[in-house]
């Protein structure tokens, strides 16, 4: 087995210090989240065809083959606490309700009419007693079913074969709702595999919302799933995480269509040299868990540790309860991508959640949502539901290290679009990058990949 | 011009990297017998090794200059392994920091106690020998707009005032003290190295002001230092000397 954190030479990089950093014993971690470095699969060396990232063909592919046949996440369970409460959503070119019934459950169907095609609904959140139609005031009960038609007896064929919205597969998880555009669906349990142990302990059921923002950026949704899905970029466009987390010892594990990094947080990159002074970023996330950084006597180095050790101790009386979570888990950076479009960063104290969504035709656009949700310590107000933000790419900041990701999005999409760029030359680092297009496609090529396919 | 340094004993605290290596580096060099500390074994063992190569004797332990008793055993101890002192530059600093009371304390503690046990340790020695010389490290920021009010440029004002009244008062037993006001100084490690990494704005702003368009380098302060902890600077006692490559805007009259 090769050494639990690195899978490649950590003294031969571009760094000026080899560091050993804490992992837990994953023997000990029990019923929560595994921290066992899973075994490298073997990807090959081949590049990545840049036209997957453009060719309207392969969007084509994508719709008829990933995004029509996976679990797709469709947004918080607490944004549904009263029967009529709704989440209407898009993806590509279709867009469903997603609603809270009468009796608690929850049911999804198509947002729109069986009469001409119009959308019942604007994307969004809202509540309703009925979704009735603004054009002929067509109206469908919260499950779907085709109440009333007006002059009904002027239609001699009668109503629509059934009279309701197709009901589509839906499922609450881990405080979030998950539909599918196939009703033939395999089981969520199967899809999501295995991620449930890894994600539960982190009970986002009682993590707020913080931030909700959907930007249109001008870039394929993979571009944007690849930009997340490695740490090799913090030296290049974020050097100012060097003094905040560890880029180097990052632990990847790729699992069936999943896969996650481990990265230690509260830590000083290899690729610098270790300063005396508490830098600004970590000095935040002591403060944060309630440490005075003025206080702390030792060095620079101990401070993740040292930050961990004082959340298992303090955490409980703070009202935060970390008992199914590692230390690890405490300061570090667990980021999964739940196939195909969800990158999450899971902490201890908050969520921070991407989710990529195609454009419904322009392959060289998708739609950004962050999901930003922070533990509400017990005994404190829930806080009120923020605000859902709209823009477009660069119209304003979303934070300085998502600018920083956001900035090269466009220039990466028009440079592949070159005659002269063949496709991504991945390094080991990006190892999830390779194992994301290898799940797309064993979704895209069922037959297996031919030599001409993208 | 013979800085007269050579043979000369020096104890240095603090000076593991940054300005206070680079003092060591450059006394080492021009002949000096050297006892240095800092917080970290490791640190210092490493410090000791690279000076080691310019054939002066180097020594050195680790000590925490917030321990009275174990700082004051230190400095003993170093007094005997060099078999006297010459010099003596500490610098003990507990860095910046706002918003926590305690900063007041740690830069009392580390800058001021740091430095004040530091002389007191040495001062016997130098008296009974009629002979020493003390640099004491201000920093510009005690007289300019740097990183808001911070008990650390308060504190190190206060050394400046101290260093000068040291002057007066043991000037009759041939001891020298002096003050150094850097400006800001990047070194790999330091602190901005890490603002040029994590605030890069405000790391221009200071570009700017500074005429040179750069930032100082430590040897550039430990050149001044070595100066005046030298013979050749005879006459130069209670002075302070800003070195700061014209960082600083007003004119010292």
């Amino acid at each position: 087995m090769k050494p639990h954190v690195m899978g490649w030479d950590r003294a031969s990089m571009d760094v000026k210090r080899v560091v050993d950093v804490f992992r837990v014993d994953p023997e000990s971690v029990g019923n929560g989240t595994p921290t066992e470095r899973a075994p490298d699969p073997e990807l090959g060396t081949d590049i990545i065809p840049a036209a997957r990232y453009y060719s309207p063909e392969f969007m084509k592919l994508e719709w008829e083959r990933v995004w029509t046949k996976v679990w797709l996440l469709g947004g918080r369970s607490d944004d549904l606490k009263e029967p009529g409460d709704y989440i209407c959503t898009d993806i590509g070119k279709e867009s469903v309700l997603i609603v809270r019934q009468a009796d608690g459950s929850i049911r999804t169907f198509p947002n729109l009419c069986l009469h001409r095609g119009n959308r019942l609904r604007p994307e969004g959140r809202g509540n309703a007693e009925k979704f009735q139609c603004m054009y002929h005031h067509w109206t469908y009960g919260l499950d779907g079913k085709l109440e009333h038609i007006p002059d009904l007896c002027t239609f001699v064929q009668g109503g629509p074969d059934g009279m309701k919205l197709t009901p589509l597969p839906c499922i609450e998880w881990n405080s979030f709702v998950w539909f599918s555009l196939d009703p033939n669906v395999e089981p969520f349990d199967d899809f999501i595999d295995p991620l449930k142990r890894h994600l539960e302990p982190y009970h986002p059921e009682r993590m707020a919302w913080t931030r909700d923002i959907t930007v249109e950026w001008d870039c394929n949704w993979k571009t944007s799933v690849d930009a997340f899905s490695e740490t090799y970029h913090v030296q290049g466009i974020h050097p100012q995480l060097k003094w905040y987390l560890d880029d180097v010892n990052v632990q990847i594990d790729c699992y069936g269509k999943h896969n996650r990094y481990l990265i230690p947080f509260a830590a000083i990159s290899p690729r610098v040299a270790m300063p005396s002074q508490i830098p600004p970023a970590i000095h935040e996330i002591m403060v944060h868990a309630g440490m005075d950084p003025a206080e702390y006597e030792g060095r620079v180095s101990d401070i993740r540790r040292d930050v961990q050790l004082f959340k298992r101790e303090h955490g409980a009386a703070q009202g935060k309860d970390y008992s199914e979570l590692n230390d690890e888990q405490l300061t570090d950076d667990y980021h999964y991508t739940i196939f195909p479009n969800v990158s999450v960063n899971v902490h201890a104290d908050d969520v921070m959640l991407f989710r990529q969504r195609p454009h419904a035709t322009d392959p060289n656009k998708m739609y950004y949502d962050i999901w930003m949700f922070g533990l509400v310590p017990e005994g404190e107000e829930w806080p009120e539901r923020v605000r859902h933000q709209r823009f477009k790419h660069g119209d304003k900041t979303i934070g300085q290290v998502l600018d920083q990701d956001a900035f090269n999005l466009p220039t990466v999409q028009t440079g592949m679009q070159s005659d002269f760029f063949p496709g991504l030359h991945i390094g080991d680092q990006e190892l999830r990058i390779r194992h994301f297009h290898k799940v797309l496609d064993d979704y895209i090529y069922t037959h297996g990949k031919g030599p001409d396919d993208l | 011009m013979d800085l007269g340094l050579a043979g000369k004993k020096a104890i240095l605290v603090g000076a593991a990297r940054g300005i206070g290596y680079s003092v060591a580096e450059v006394l080492a060099r021009e002949g000096c017998d050297i006892a240095l500390t800092a917080r970290s074994e490791d640190s210092v063992k490493d410090a000791v090794a690279n000076l080691s190569k310019y054939g002066t004797k180097v020594v050195g332990k680790a000590v925490n200059a917030k321990q009275p008793e174990e700082y004051k055993a230190w400095i003993d101890w170093a007094i005997e392994a060099l078999d006297g002192v010459d010099i003596l530059v500490p610098f003990t600093s507990a860095g910046g920091g706002m918003g926590s009371e305690k900063y007041w304390y740690n830069a009392f503690e580390t800058d001021v106690m740091g430095v004040v046990r530091a002389v007191e340790g040495v001062i016997e020695k130098m008296t009974e020998q009629q002979r020493g010389a003390i640099v004491l490290l201000g920093s510009t920021s005690v007289g300019e707009a740097m990183g808001g009010p911070q008990a650390y440029n308060a504190m190190k004002a206060s050394l400046i005032t101290w260093g000068k009244q040291l002057a007066l008062w043991h000037g009759k037993n041939g001891i020298r003290v002096n003050v150094v006001s850097p400006g800001p100084i990047e070194f790999e490690g330091g602190n901005w190295d890490m603002i040029k990494g994590t605030m890069e704005k405000f790391y221009a702003s200071q570009l700017r002001q500074q005429p040179s368009g750069r930032l100082g380098r430590p040897e550039e302060v430990a050149k001044a230092i070595a100066f005046l902890a030298s013979d050749a600077a005879s006459w130069c006692n209670g002075s302070h000397l800003v070195v700061d490559g014209g960082f600083t805007n007003r004119t010292h009259f």
